[in-house]
């Protein structure tokens, strides 16, 4: 229970959090103080004036400790002679405020016609006219007319670009550095400043390429006018036309809550189409950001080339099909292949999906195969024993938790989490990164363990048997709810521990978040590194509680969803070990991404491929089925922290594709199973009713909505006059074993397994957040973000092979050949080439195959 | 006439380290180091009752007082940003007393035990800055300065930084964020500098003038009493007035507080130039109030509190001195320009402010003022004044104001005839 | 007596001109403030006025009007600044001739003129595009879009002068 402070507002009382922001405290009761550079999410700066408040104290008396009183029995207020700003002032006991006085009114009026003396009044253009707090504050608080000549108004530049995304208005800026300290304080990225001084202070890209930081959009949502805007929406339309629809990101495993911004637009058929993307208050999940790829990467679910038709490939031609025919076709097939079938699912599938994959694929066999794809990271047990605990703000992680990422590079993998595991160790959170290579996480923090690729396992062994020779453990949990630690205990005996500051970080932190990743691993040492991971936390008890726990940067937005519903990446492994003569892929890319899975797939006999796209995989169909974005339809993702989130319809259908859950269930249907479901709802109600974990999941329990602290987002546009509002659900998160005190925890010695070096030179793929996948590389906006291919060459291996970076070379590894460029910048540890997957079309050599790089000589 | 200050009028050579020492220079420090504790030299500096010399006029002792005790890193800043238009004695002092400054930034560090003391100068102060750090080298051969000074196993060291060129960075906490590489723009206070998180890489921080510093070595040698013996005992010591404008001789004048306007003006330099009439004095530079040359003014004493009750402000003691001839609508047009150009543009009512007034001075001086324009002079900078993020935005609103209230018919002038007023070359 | 004064009546009004026109062979000119079909305008240089700003259509009443825009950019300019009407329709079945439209209009780029002929055999035919409403470019200047020199057309709205 935080303390609470009583104060007074407006001659009345009021109790508030202790120790808040008398802005946000004000609001919490409703009375408005109206600001333009205050943001709750970032230090005060106290810039604008605006809102400057009467302020005083009660006069306590010292010796008593009682308030002194007027003669009525009223309380001393000893008043500050000036006007404060509130945005300065947090609360305490006896804070006294006035917000209505003759005196504060005029203050507000005056600061507004000094704002608006060089603020152009092109509103009618202006894309932030129509939710503009400087319009709404000009009109609740602003002078009728102003004294001010307005041939005396500056003339400044209207459309300076800062980088290809966002564009200056340098008239409408009022100077009030929420983009630069968004930024700087927040993302701690040098990219925007301050230039000049007086009424020439502008604002200025510091970093080549311009305003490179993966967060800029952002900064277009807290300006509180016009003056940034994205090239992506700029002049799309006004913001009372649009229709705000609720969504979730299809990107990463983060799943920011995301508001659609629909149109009707003639040059999309007269269809609803998604005039921008923003960011939906959650402050469980992403708070009020998302990153540029969730915001530019919507362009996907309209693009030109997506597929529109069932198609069946007769005679070496594609011809286009009816669904009826697709479904027979289909269904057929499946009685033909029923014992040698196998299914995938890929990371932007729904659970509703998922689920009628499932029945489909039950119909065909009591023990189908259900492979989840990518197939990189696997552990779905372990997390449904020491996920990250329920509610877990990482906003409010701080100096009592310590967070470990492991196998991770988080910018690139879930660029949120790397936002708040940054802004949590500014408030002194504790953050140990362990990588073999250099990430950009490493600059949070002192305590960077970089060890050998195939090493990942053995540190996290490492901090265990540390743990222990600490006595670290927790005893309560151990003697009663834990299998199996005599076991693990002898493994742990006499392992070295040659990172023991970074473990004792850990070791003596009071809360302790692991977010692993697969970076660098195979599927079987991922296995090892989440059971070493929970190992970990289970022996110190760091499980079960907030800010406690496990997080997987699982490599998709419904990953997680996947393995819940009961999909496996070992299943993947084996299906592309001892193939099925049939194929059913759904959503999913593998020969895209996996040479071997391209070779299988095209000595299958039969393979049905649902996709929006005509990728290497569809390529290989036999039938293709042309499935909807997720912009076009319902359905739940379940993102990283188990939090399963509603998605709403957003864009008008694009030709006959459909969402993938009626194509399998209507295949079912025609299998003999049930009469498909009527809605998205009907599926989530039979997943709540076979899936135990997602018991009370209706669609209307993930559609709830609480008020949410600090108030952002609301539709009074106090803050920021953008789409924060979320009138979609908070989504709902489900509980771990270890949250279940009856449950028991299982730990078993982690193997570490080291791989086989091929060869001097070995590949290990990367994944970055802007490459050319399908559902990327439709948003052309982003496409001087996304590098041409390179791959990464450590700086030794590169003197040897006389590259230098930025050399043209030629890589081959087995049956891959491709010519790219070198980077040379000391990322890449010695003996290793960084391949960044799918920055070139085709798929990425195996971890660790054996590549050889030569110079092209101009 | 005694000089505490500027002791090169009597001595010429006292720049040199060894005639600074000859002439009982750094024996306030030795004496503090080894005689005094911390606590003691605050003390003494309190009891003297020395007043900052940069424009405000707080106590130093007190300021030092405030540090908190149990504060790891401390720091001393000493405020060489000498800015102010008129004002140019932290100039004499650096160039011809250098050591005595050292000396007393060395005594204030002694006296927070400070782990550093920094130099801020002006960025136009390059020679000076660079003359300093020799003189900085030979107090630290002289292990007055760096590591175990005089073998107290006390180590502070001293470093010159020069800013870039910003009248704002005068202002403390501007002084502080233009040091630590920021943006020269005034931070939220509080924290104040001596607090912690408010001072030079958020810890506490005393920041002084240069002259404020270079009276501690006497106080220390002489102590208090004999301190407060000079000028008034509200306003002790004595004080540079730097004396410009229409005046015969212009220049630096070390005298002690108390003394009168005319005395000031007419004894030490010699009065008006070319024998005209005195018609107003800016007694703190562009940045105080400007008073009508009345016979009450030139008789009041030179204090921090009669100056106040003239209800203007000592200042700096910068005296701009202008003569009958003197348009008060140019000066004040010009005053306004200086703080247009040098406002940092962080709060609104500066930022825009000074530009809207600016542009309407530049309207009367095109002899195209109106009515309205004289309305918005006397409405802005009552819209300015008093919610501004610092002190700049009231330093602004003075030239108006004063001249406003002292010399409306000039402005009258300018609106009603507009043939009046000075030839276009020497408008803005 | 009653019956010839009311005959008188009668014959007076035969002899006068009759009141109806023969529409449509015969337009009646209509009042200045007449608010017929809509046009929209251009400045005399040929740039159309309208930017674009979907005012008028959500001043509309009736929900007439259809907005769409776009970014001018110095190689395809229609109308000065940054904005312009990509789509323009407005749908005459469902307007009422109010004219808050062009009370709405920040560039007086929607005019409601004396135009009236306004019968339709086809439905769709009642929505009028913005090539039907944008008036010609005046004599002698060029049809949008046009390509112009960098810097020259970067306000949407004609500078105002100071209403003092």
């Amino acid at each position: 229970m935080t303390k609470t402070a009583t104060i007074m507002i407006d001659d009345q009382t009021y109790q508030v959090p202790d120790g808040i922001n008398l802005v946000d405290a004000a609001k919490l009761h409703g009375i408005t103080i109206p600001v333009f550079c205050y943001h709750p999410k970032m230090e005060s700066v106290g810039m604008c004036r605006m809102c400057l408040v009467e302020l005083g104290s009660i006069s306590v008396n010292r010796d008593t400790g009682e308030p002194d009183l007027n003669d009525d029995g009223s309380p001393v207020v000893r008043w500050f002679p000036k006007l404060q700003t509130a945005c300065t002032q947090t609360v305490r006991d006896g804070t006294v405020v006035r917000t209505s006085t003759a005196q504060v009114l005029e203050a507000r009026d005056n600061i507004l016609e000094f704002i608006l003396t060089s603020h152009p009044l092109d509103c009618p253009i202006c894309d932030k006219g129509g939710e503009c707090p400087l319009q709404n504050l000009t009109m609740a608080y602003g002078p009728g007319r102003s004294n001010f000549i307005y041939d005396d108004k500056l003339h400044l530049d209207k459309h300076v670009p800062l980088g290809e995304l966002i564009y200056l208005d340098r008239e409408r800026c009022i100077q009030c550095a929420r983009c630069t300290r968004f930024c700087d304080e927040l993302v701690g990225d040098d990219v925007l400043a301050f230039h000049e001084r007086g009424r020439s202070l502008q604002i200025v890209t510091i970093s080549d390429p311009p305003f490179d930081t993966k967060f800029s959009g952002n900064t277009t949502d807290i300006c509180p006018v016009g003056a940034l805007t994205t090239a992506d929406f700029r002049f799309g339309a006004r913001p009372w036309e649009l229709d705000e629809v609720p969504t979730i990101c299809p990107h990463c495993p983060v799943g920011c809550n995301l508001s659609a911004s629909t149109r009707i637009d003639r040059d999309f058929g007269g269809k609803k189409m998604i005039k921008r993307i923003m960011p939906r208050q959650n402050e469980l999940v992403n708070e009020i950001w998302t990153c540029d790829k969730g915001r530019f990467g919507h362009h996907h679910s309209r693009a030109a080339d997506r597929l529109q038709h069932p198609m069946m490939r007769q005679g070496g031609e594609w011809v286009k099909i009816d669904w009826a025919t697709a479904y027979h076709q289909i269904a057929s097939k499946l009685k033909k292949y029923a014992d040698s079938a196998g299914f995938l699912a890929g990371p932007t599938l729904s659970n509703e999906d998922l689920w009628e994959l499932r029945q489909l694929a039950e119909l065909t066999g009591d023990t189908p195969r259900l492979g989840v794809w990518p197939a990189a990271m696997t552990g779905a047990g372990v997390v449904a024993q020491v996920g990250i605990g329920v509610n877990t703000r990482l906003q409010d992680v701080g100096p009592e938790t310590a967070i470990l990422v492991i196998a991770s590079d988080l910018e690139e993998e879930a660029p949120i989490w790397w936002l708040q595991i940054k802004q949590a160790a500014d408030r002194g959170a504790a953050v140990v990164v362990a990588n073999a290579r250099e990430t950009k996480l490493d600059r949070v923090t002192h305590t960077v363990v970089h060890y050998d690729y195939g090493d990942a396992v053995a540190v996290l062994n490492s901090f265990a048997a540390r743990a222990r020779s600490r006595r670290k453990t927790s005893k309560a949990l151990l003697d009663n709810r834990v299998d199996g630690y005599d076991d693990l205990a002898a493994g742990l005996k006499g392992t070295r521990v040659p990172f023991a500051d970074a473990a004792d970080v850990l070791l003596d932190a009071e809360n302790v978040i692991v977010f692993a990743g697969a970076e660098g691993l195979t599927l079987d040492q991922h296995r090892e590194l989440m059971q070493a991971a929970a190992n970990l936390l289970i022996i110190t008890g760091h499980v079960g509680r907030q800010n406690n726990g496990l997080v997987p940067v699982w490599p998709g937005a419904n990953v997680q969803g996947a393995l819940d519903i009961g999909f496996s990446p070992e299943t993947t492994a084996s299906l592309i070990d001892e193939p099925p003569a049939m194929w059913f892929i759904g959503g999913a890319d593998p020969a895209a991404d996996d040479s071997q899975a391209a070779h299988v797939l095209a000595n299958a006999e039969f393979v049905v491929v649902g996709a929006q796209f005509m990728t290497a995989t569809a390529a290989q169909a036999d039938i293709i089925l042309p499935r909807q974005s997720f912009a076009e339809r319902e359905g739940t993702y379940t993102n990283g922290m188990r939090r399963v989130q509603r998605f709403y319809a957003a864009q008008g259908p694009v030709g006959d594709a459909l969402p993938d859950w009626t194509i399998y269930a209507q295949i079912g249907a025609r299998l003999k199973g049930p009469k498909p479901p009527v809605s998205a709802a009907a599926v989530m109600r039979a997943i709540t009713q076979h899936v135990p974990r997602y018991a009370g999941m209706g669609y209307s329990s993930l559609a709830h909505v609480e008020a949410q602290f600090p108030d952002v987002g609301g539709d009074d546009l106090y803050y920021g006059g953008t789409a924060y509002a979320n009138h979609g659900g908070l989504g709902v998160q489900w509980a771990t074993d270890a949250e279940d005190d009856s449950a028991r925890l299982v730990v078993r010695p982690a193997q570490i397994e080291k791989p086989e070096k091929s060869g001097d030179l070995c590949i290990v793929p990367v994944r970055l957040l802007y490459d050319r996948g399908p559902l990327f590389e439709p948003s052309d906006i982003m496409h001087q973000r996304v590098p041409e291919p390179y791959l990464e060459l450590n700086s030794q291996d590169a003197a040897h092979l006389s590259i230098a970076d930025g050399d043209r070379v030629m890589v081959t590894a087995g049956e891959i050949q491709i010519e790219t460029a070198a980077r040379v910048n000391g990322h890449a540890p010695e003996g290793v080439v960084l391949w960044p997957r799918r920055l070139a079309h085709g798929p990425a050599p195996a971890l660790f195959s054996a590549c050889s790089v030569q110079k092209i000589e101009e | 006439m005694i000089h505490i200050l500027l002791r090169d009028l009597e001595i010429p050579d006292i720049w040199q380290f060894d005639t600074y020492t000859a002439n009982g220079g750094y024996d306030g420090l030795k004496k503090a180091v080894h005689d005094l504790s911390p606590a003691e030299t605050i003390q003494i500096v309190m009891d003297s009752n020395l007043r900052g010399r940069g424009g405000a006029g707080f106590s130093t002792g007190r300021k030092w007082s405030f540090i908190p005790k149990d504060a790891e890193t401390t720091y001393v800043v000493v405020n060489a940003d000498e800015s102010e238009p008129g004002t140019f004695k932290d100039r004499q002092l650096l160039e011809k007393n250098p050591h005595q400054v050292i000396e007393g930034a060395m005594l204030a560090a002694y006296a927070i035990q400070a782990a550093a003391v920094y130099v801020y100068c002006r960025g136009e102060f390059w020679d000076l800055a660079h003359a300093l750090e020799d003189r900085i080298e030979e107090a630290r051969q002289a292990n007055l300065v760096g590591d175990d000074i005089l073998g107290t196993g006390w180590d502070c060291d001293v470093h010159v930084h020069l800013g870039a060129g910003a009248y704002i960075c005068g202002e403390e906490s501007a002084l502080l964020n233009s040091l630590q590489g920021l943006l020269g723009q005034p931070r939220v206070r509080p924290p104040f500098p001596a607090q912690m998180g408010g001072g030079l890489y958020y810890q506490p921080t005393v920041v002084n003038n240069v002259e404020t510093l270079a009276n501690v070595p006497w106080i220390i040698v002489n102590g208090a009493d004999a301190y407060k013996k000079i000028g008034t005992p509200e306003s002790p010591g004595t004080k540079i007035f730097c004396v410009s404008g229409h005046v015969a001789k212009p220049g630096n004048y070390e005298i002690p507080l108390g003394l009168t306007f005319r005395e000031l003006i007419y004894d030490h330099a010699g009065g008006i130039l070319n024998g005209k009439r005195l018609k107003a004095i800016l007694p703190s530079g562009a940045s105080g109030p400007v008073l009508k040359a009345t016979d009450e003014v030139l008789d009041a004493p030179l204090t921090y509190e009669s100056v106040a009750a003239l209800g203007s402000t000592l200042g700096s003691a910068s005296f701009i001195l202008m003569d009958e001839d003197t348009d008060m609508v140019w000066a004040a047009a010009k005053m306004i320009h200086f703080f247009k150009d040098e406002s940092c543009g962080k709060c609104t009512p500066c930022r825009e402010g000074t530009y809207w007034l600016d542009k309407i001075y530049a309207r009367l001086l095109r002899g195209e003022g109106t009515a309205h324009d004289l309305e918005m002079l006397e409405k802005v900078p009552n819209q300015i004044a008093g919610v501004t993020l610092c002190a700049l935005g009231d330093f602004a609103v003075n030239p108006v104001l004063a001249t406003l209230e002292h010399f409306r018919d000039e402005y009258e002038q300018y609106i009603h005839q507009p043939e009046f007023g000075p030839e276009p070359a020497q408008a803005l | 007596m009653n019956l010839i004064n009311g005959f008188a009546t009668t014959i007076k009004h035969l002899l006068e001109r009759p009141v109806t026109v023969q529409y449509p062979e015969q337009e009646r000119a209509v009042r200045e403030r007449f608010k017929g079909r809509h046009a929209l305008k251009r400045y005399d240089n040929g740039l159309e006025k309208c930017i674009g700003c979907s005012l008028c259509a959500a001043a509309c009443p009736a929900d007439a009007i259809w907005v769409e825009a776009a970014e001018n950019t110095d190689e395809e300019r229609y109308s000065p600044g940054e904005r312009y009407a990509k789509t323009y329709e407005i749908n005459m079945l469902r307007c009422i001739f109010c004219g808050y439209c062009e009370d709405a209009c920040p560039t007086e780029a929607i005019v409601l003129e004396h135009k009236y002929r306004l019968s339709f055999h086809d439905r769709r035919d009642a929505i009028y595009t913005k090539e039907r409403l944008l008036d010609p470019p005046p004599a002698g200047a060029p049809d949008t879009p046009w390509v112009t020199e960098p810097g020259t057309f970067d306000r949407a709205i004609p500078i105002m002068q100071d209403p003092d």
